[in-house]
């Protein structure tokens, strides 16, 4: 517990010092809803909102990539992913306290996103901002265990910034169809079903059970 | 080692023999049956891609899932013979997977109109594609040895939940799929039972076949590379 708490604590200390990841990751996303604005046509705030889950899920999978790709590149300068797996704990702490990290910069970057995408689309979400910011985390969440473990693989190969996508997104689409459909319960008809929750409840668990216990095999010295 | 693994391929390679001899056969026999099976009234002779169609995504399925136990296999033994396996399923079931995605296009032009419709089986089908071929482009983007076995067995893993994760997709988007129901008893025509269960023996047959081919050149591949590591120490 220690273990995840000190690799939590070192990440975000070290994002707060640097603050490149968050503030690459949220310039791309950003940048992702203006190329929107110039891809759409102009259909008004109905036609927005009907189309807002997947533009968000397509921003927000975006960037998480770009900063699951950063995730463990650090721990190769002076070899510090061997320190990482001399730690004297399970190693699943280590990719718990690592998820974690990428779970709470991911979350300022998707509500800030959000923020910024509710503004210039002129929509009005704050009636089920709560449910949404719900539905958001548990989304992030299925992508980051995931995305976590992966990226500690892809990190360690040729071409690491292709890799990560490649290896990445077809398993992610359980948690996307859950979170896009989730979304959209939300934002069109203003309610949630069971149905998507059940589905990213399901994936989510199984995703970072999975990335739990395997995260033992990718990490070594 | 070097023993163990000569007498695993001579075993290999004295099944493989005479199953080739039999997928023959029995290919002989199938492309008779589909011969003389009758054109579909309403579909027309394009319906005949049922005898290939299915039986070629039960081999897909089945080297996803040879895979993913070779995974397990290996993250829980350390041996090669198990990264071998889940090698050998992975590239056979990219290679049926590949044949359905090109049989079932065929097949939806000639009945639905159009060569791809985003069904949800089939776009989920399609994404286990893109995971098992990612999972080859990350073995040949490894450095090799045990670190890429490990990273392979992980993703390979992985890959295999997906496989369950998927019909809760395609629960959320049920009724929108065009792809019947699983098959009932006497849902095909008359005469149509015969070539298609015939169908999926030789296919199965033909998937062991290449199957315990593909290990045999794996384990061949790491011989000689022990040798050569050998010869230039």
């Amino acid at each position: 517990m220690n273990v995840l708490l000190a690799v939590l604590w070192k990440d975000l200390v070290t994002e707060w010092r640097g603050r490149d990841r968050a503030v690459a990751t949220l310039l791309f996303s950003l940048l992702v809803v203006v190329i929107f604005h110039f891809s759409l046509d102009d259909g008004g705030p109905e036609r927005i909102r009907e189309l807002a889950p997947g533009l968000l899920w397509i921003a927000y999978v975006f960037a998480a990539v770009l900063g699951l790709n950063r995730a463990f590149s650090l721990e190769l300068e002076n070899d510090a992913m061997a320190g990482l797996a001399l730690a004297p704990s399970d190693r699943g702490f280590v990719f718990l306290g690592k998820a974690a990290a990428n779970f709470l910069i991911l979350g300022v970057v998707q509500a800030l996103t959000a923020l910024v995408f509710a503004l210039v689309f002129d929509q009005s979400w704050w009636r089920v901002a709560p449910a949404l910011a719900g539905v958001v985390a548990l989304g992030s969440l299925g992508i980051c265990s995931m995305g976590t473990l992966l990226s500690a693989v892809a990190v360690r190969t040729r071409f690491r910034e292709v890799m990560l996508p490649l290896l990445l997104l077809p398993l992610l689409i359980p948690v996307l169809s859950g979170a896009v459909q989730a979304t959209q319960d939300l934002l069109v008809e203003g309610t949630l079903r069971f149905a998507p929750l059940q589905l990213l409840l399901v994936a989510d668990g199984v995703y970072l059970i999975a990335s739990y216990l395997l995260f033992d095999y990718v990490l070594d010295e | 080692m070097v023993e163990v693994e000569r007498t695993l391929v001579e075993r290999v390679a004295g099944l493989r023999r005479p199953l080739g001899i039999a997928v023959c056969a029995v290919f002989v026999v199938y492309a008779w049956l589909v011969w003389q099976a009758p054109v579909d009234r309403v579909q027309g002779i394009i319906q005949k891609i049922l005898y290939v169609h299915p039986p070629l995504a039960y081999g897909a399925y089945l080297g996803f899932v040879f895979a993913g136990v070779g995974g397990v296999g290996y993250l829980r033994s350390g041996r090669e013979v198990w990264d071998h396996w889940a090698l050998s399923g992975a590239e056979v079931g990219v290679l049926f997977c590949t044949l359905m995605m090109v049989t079932g296009p065929i097949w939806a032009k000639g009945t639905w109109g159009h060569w791809w419709s985003w069904d949800p089986r089939l776009t989920l089908t399609l994404l286990l594609w893109f995971v098992y071929l990612s999972y080859l482009l990350l073995r040949g983007f490894s450095e090799g040895g045990a670190r890429t076995a490990r990273f392979a067995s992980v993703y390979a893993i992985a890959g295999t939940l997906l496989i369950p994760l998927n019909y809760f997709v395609i629960d959320l988007f049920q009724g929108r799929s065009l792809h019947p129901e699983n098959l009932e008893r006497g849902s095909l025509g008359a005469g149509m039972g015969w070539p298609f269960l015939v169908g999926n023996v030789a296919f199965f047959l033909a998937f062991v076949y290449l199957l315990l081919l593909r290990f045999e050149v794996e384990i061949g591949r790491g011989r000689v590379s022990r040798g050569s590591d050998e010869a230039v120490a």
